[in-house]
């Protein structure tokens, strides 16, 4: 054979060699899954030798199968194994064994524990292949492919893992884990094999030099099988020892199971005595307790006995009631301490029998009592007797006996139970309230009023003669409901629902209502009736009475007839406004009913809509003051007629208005006639100015007409002269001077002529502007409030004042409120807002008008004071020339301000310089 | 004959206008009077030669028109010539159907005027030219003798003098030798011419 330096020596596996060691594997992966069940199932120092003596039989095992492994490997070259090194081997492999079994004897294996255990187990025979290779002493260098080194580490941690798992699955000590661990052995041996096999096949050999043999074992097949079969020992014991102490272990199971079923077979045994027994004791003790209660309750019966009878003789103490007895036929008496003191006798002494007890009775009573005490025998029910006693200084005292016969168990009646009462007090009591009452009963029956009275439960009881002599009916006709029957058919349910519910509800009761006097007449009554109640509210009785209103509901109706008659609307409100009453005539007139108008159903029923002023009147009603107001008022037929609304208020003491009333006059025809009479002033007034204006016209055509004829004639003249032959120049010249004197003359006309328009000799005085404003306003007012104008002023304080005619400066203001209104008059839907203010400035006083209008375009802004120019149908175009004219001459100055909505017109006049 | 001299009476109330009246009119040679008023114009006296009246409507006292009036029922035959600062129909149709030339309203054209002035101041002096004619003609008409007016009445009627002569009762001799002492007087040419002068003195009476 020839060994080539540089090519790795092929070495041959010995195949029997290599099924020995996978049977060893095989063998030692049973031994660990056995033994991990026996480390599993033992506990404390048992476990521990369990544990050493699995790890050892474990760790031979896989040391023996790979040392096979190796021997089952030969080289070309003779092998031999330095043997510390393979004890070193040896021990790692216990290392390893004992930390597999000891990772899956643990009652939990989480995923870190097998990964721990698998990588520790493979490192260990990781660890133990390479010692075994690096025991290797032969004339040969080992080269192990990185790649296949990897490969086996991984397939050992693979396999360490999976070992780890089944027998950590596989440690319970149940039937058919047998066969189940045959199979998972025969797994796990493959799979050490498989391991090794591919460790061995990462390492290559190539020659080297001689080894050192120093302690060295040979590759003899003997040893080895020596190894082998030691091992196997070793294993068979472990697998044996195992396998007893699992018997072992069935068995001790088995007989604890035992043991535990009889004890638990004993114990519910016991258990059931227990119980009975217990139920017994529970028994005996409720009887015991039963008999102490009945006990305790025979010891309270007889407490209570004793309380009562000390409370009975207090009680007969405090109610003057005594109580006795009587024997029958012996008529034996017994007689309480207070039925003693009733009598005023002293027990120790007096011994009550039947005529002892006849003798104290009053002597005209004494019959009355025996025959009470008689008739009781044979009756047998409880009896009553009132006599008087007379005492020993003649006191007499009145008694009340109340008694019941007792009978033997023959039938016979054996004795008398009763109680005497002093009621001598009561009786004087009775007798006082009789007398109170009879002089009560007077008064009421003499009181001119009906009176009544009854019950809660709403019938009567009581009717005082005054009612009774009415209605000609005697009380038992109307007690009950017999008083039902003098009402009005008419009034009758109303009466009746309203007591029933008053009786019900505990409400005082008011109703007017119709009683039937005795001649079968009908007279109205107010009826009122209220309950009295006693400390907790309930009702005890109803008491009332009923006045006589008939002259008042006479006088009533009248009064409603000449309210009704009346011509005029009249009505009457409450202090808020809301109508309570509208007479006949108003209601016919309008077309409403009561329900309609009432309330404020008379504005927003009858009334024009532009009209409902509601917060006007609102306003005018919480006044207080008389007022009028105008309005339209729609009549039965859809049409609105013009109204003069007057309202005057009623006071109570503290003045305080608790109504209105007032009457609505038709002043359609007055309207009518004063709108006719405005129009017609305004068409006079209008001629007038155009009259005037005509006439102006013409004093103007004239006045100027002439200057300028003698303008044109004089330079017709010159013109003639000029062109002619022979001009005469002085001529000309005298023409022109006089053209030019006549030009000025006409220009003096025309200032005269703006003198005239303003019209009259002017006054002047030092006059307050807002008081001329005021006048205006008050001139307007009326006209203004037609036109729905809102009017709001902001009229400076103390204002300095102006020197100034009043009459002119009015003219002004009315001028330019009064183009306002035709402005605001354009517009239906806008409101009409105009705003009058004034205010100082520096020297001047500065009014301002401004309305809501539609404004004034700007092209016709500059025009507007021309005189004879106007936007109006009817204007004359005067009004704001003249004006502008009389606030120039006052020294101010008059112009219109350019305003985003509206005409804003504003003047000034100079401050008086005062002195 | 010399050209008539004639005088243009301007009557209104205002002065400015009075003498640029009178200024334009005398520059085209005429003479110019001036008046205040109407009562002025009346209390003053004037020259009965061709003239014309410029009158303005509104007068202090007496108005234009009423003047108008009062001269025609005067028998004051001036023509008149209306000037009025507001002239309207009404007004210009009264002064019109009173007589008178001319309305004309202020401020006036001046050609207008002066061409107004002289149709009056032509109509008067055509007028007093035919009341002068007719003056002469009835003064010699007067200096007839009572038989020859007769006569001069029966033949301008045409009569034949034979018939002239039996109505009168005179001679035919004598009828003729009136006549033509009459038209001796008359200064009438012809027949004919006497018969128109016989016409226009009737027509003026």
């Amino acid at each position: 054979m020839t060994v080539s330096a540089i090519m790795p020596m092929t070495g041959f596996y010995d195949y029997s060699e290599v099924a020995r060691s996978i049977l060893i594997a095989i063998a030692a992966s049973y031994a660990a899954l056995d033994l991990a069940g026996r480390v599993t199932a033992a506990s404390g120092r048992v476990r521990l030798a369990w544990l050493s003596g699995g790890a050892i039989a474990m760790g031979i095992g896989i040391w023996t199968m790979h040392l096979k492994g190796m021997l089952a490997f030969g080289l070309p070259v003779p092998v031999e194994y330095y043997w510390p090194t393979l004890l070193v081997g040896l021990s790692v492999a216990i290392f390893a064994s004992a930390v597999a079994l000891y990772v899956t004897s643990r009652p939990n294996m989480s995923r870190t524990d097998a990964l721990t255990g698998s990588i520790v187990m493979s490192a260990g025979i990781a660890g133990l292949h390479y010692s075994l290779m690096a025991a290797m002493r032969m004339p040969a260098i080992t080269r192990y492919s990185p790649l296949l080194v990897a490969c086996s580490i991984l397939l050992a941690v693979l396999f360490s893992l999976i070992a780890l798992l089944m027998a950590f699955g596989l440690r319970e000590e149940t039937r058919g884990t047998v066969p189940r661990k045959i199979g998972s052995a025969i797994v796990m041996g493959i799979a050490i094999s498989a391991m090794h096999y591919t460790g061995m096949a990462a390492a290559s050999f190539f020659p080297g030099p001689p080894p050192d043999l120093s302690h060295t074992v040979s590759n003899a097949p003997i040893a080895g099988s020596g190894v082998v079969v030691a091992t196997l020992l070793v294993l068979v014991a472990a697998i044996f020892t195992s396998s007893v102490d699992r018997r072992a272990h069935a068995e001790i199971r088995q007989v604890n199971q035992d043991l535990e079923r009889r004890v638990a077979e004993r114990t519910s045994q016991l258990e059931a005595v227990n119980q009975a027994l217990r139920k017994e004791i529970a028994e005996r003790e409720r009887a015991e307790e039963a008999l102490r209660t009945s006990e305790r309750e025979q010891h309270r019966i007889a407490e209570q006995l004793e309380t009562e009878r000390a409370r009975l003789i207090e009680a007969q103490a405090v109610a003057k009631v005594g109580s006795w007895e009587t024997e029958l036929p012996s008529l034996d008496i017994t007689w309480t301490e207070q039925t003693h003191r009733i009598f005023e006798t002293d027990p120790s002494y007096f011994h009550p029998t039947r005529p002892g007890f006849v003798e104290l009775v009053h002597p005209e009573d004494r019959a009355k009592v025996d025959a009470a005490f008689e008739a009781s025998l044979e009756k047998g029910a409880a009896s009553t007797v009132k006599y008087r006693i007379v005492m020993a200084d003649g006191r007499v005292k009145v008694l009340e006996d109340h008694w019941k016969v007792f009978h033997d168990g023959q039938g016979r009646p054996a004795r008398l139970i009763g109680t005497c009462q002093d009621i001598t007090e009561r009786q004087q009591a009775e007798e006082d309230l009789r007398g109170s009452e009879d002089r009560l009963r007077l008064v009421i029956d003499t009181i001119p009023q009906q009176i009544w009275s009854g019950p809660a439960d709403g019938s009567l009881d009581f009717c005082n003669a005054q009612w009774r002599s009415y209605t000609g009916l005697t009380l038992e006709e109307l007690q009950g409901e017999g008083w039902q029957r003098i009402l009005h058919p008419e009034d009758r349910e109303r009466v009746l629902t309203s007591w029933r519910e008053s009786v019900a509800n505990g409400t005082p009761y008011e109703q007017e209502e119709r009683h039937r006097r005795a001649d079968g007449q009908y007279r109205w009554f107010l009826a009122r009736g209220v309950p009295l109640r006693d400390s907790e509210g309930h009702i005890i009785r109803w008491y009332g009475t009923n006045t006589d209103i008939e002259d008042r509901k006479e006088a009533d109706g009248r009064l409603r007839l000449v309210i009704d008659t009346l011509p005029a609307l009249v009505w009457s409100k409450l202090p808020d406004g809301s109508a309570d009453f509208l007479n006949k005539r108003f209601r016919e007139y309008t077309g409403l009913s009561e329900e309609e108008g009432l309330g404020w159903g008379w504005m927003k029923n009858a009334f024009h809509p532009e009209d409902r002023a509601e917060e006007e009147w609102r306003a005018a009603f919480a006044a207080g003051e008389p007022f009028e107001k105008e309005a339209r008022l729609r009549r039965e037929d859809s049409s609105y007629r013009w109204f003069l609304l007057r309202a005057v208020p009623l006071r109570d003491e503290t003045g305080n208005v608790i109504k209105w009333y007032g009457s609505t006059t038709d002043i359609e025809d007055r309207k009518r006639a004063e709108e006719a009479l405005l129009e017609a002033q305004h068409k006079l007034a209008l001629v007038a100015r155009i009259q005037a204006m005509a006439e102006l016209a013409a004093t103007i055509a004239h006045e100027v007409n002439q200057p300028l004829t003698a303008i044109v004639t004089n330079a017709s003249f010159s013109l003639r002269q000029l062109g002619g032959s022979t001009p005469n120049f002085d001529e000309v010249r005298t023409a022109i001077t006089e053209i030019v004197n006549d030009g000025t003359r006409a220009s003096a006309v025309i200032s005269r002529i703006r003198g005239l328009l303003v019209k009259g000799t002017s006054r002047r005085v030092d006059l307050d502007i807002n008081r001329t404003i005021r006048d205006v306003i008050v001139l307007l007012g009326n006209e203004l409030s037609r036109n729905h104008v809102h009017l709001r002023t902001e009229l400076a304080f103390n204002l300095p004042r102006v020197h100034g005619d009043p009459v002119q400066l009015q003219q002004v203001l009315i001028n330019l409120v009064m183009n306002a209104l035709d402005a605001m008059r354009l517009s239906t839907e806008q409101a009409r807002n105009l705003l009058i203010r004034s205010a100082k400035n520096a020297d001047d006083i500065w009014v301002l008008v401004q309305d809501s209008g539609p404004g004034i375009e700007p092209d016709l802004a500059a025009r507007i004071f021309e005189p004879f120019f106007t936007t109006k149908v009817e204007g004359t175009g005067m009004g704001l020339s003249i004006s502008r004219s009389i606030i120039e001459s006052h020294g101010g100055h008059l112009s219109l301000v350019s305003s985003s909505q509206g005409a804003l017109f504003e003047f000034t006049l100079p401050v008086t310089m005062n002195e | 004959m010399n050209e008539p001299v004639s005088i243009v009476f301007v009557v209104d109330d205002d002065p400015s206008i009075r003498r640029a009246i009178k200024r334009l009119v005398e520059s085209v040679g005429l003479r110019v009077e001036l008046f205040g008023s109407a009562a002025e114009f009346m209390s003053s006296s004037h020259p009965d030669i061709v003239s014309c009246l410029v009158l303005d409507i509104r007068l202090p006292g007496i108005s234009g028109l009423d003047f108008q009036r009062k001269l025609a029922s005067a028998n004051v035959p001036v023509p008149i010539i209306f000037i009025t600062g507001h002239g309207d129909i009404p007004m210009s149709v009264r002064g019109m159907k009173g007589g008178a030339i001319e309305f004309l309203t202020k401020p006036f054209r001046d050609q207008d005027l002066l061409d107004a002035i002289q149709i009056a101041l032509e109509r008067d002096r055509a007028r007093r030219q035919r009341e002068g004619e007719i003056a002469t003609l009835r003064e010699r008409f007067e200096s007839l003798s009572p038989r020859e007016r007769e006569v001069v009445a029966m033949v301008v009627s045409g009569m034949p003098n034979k018939q002239t002569a039996a109505e009168i009762g005179i001679t035919e001799n004598t009828v003729k030798v009136h006549r033509s002492r009459a038209m001796e007087k008359m200064q009438a040419q012809s027949l004919a011419d006497l018969v128109k002068m016989v016409e226009r003195l009737k027509i003026e009476d």
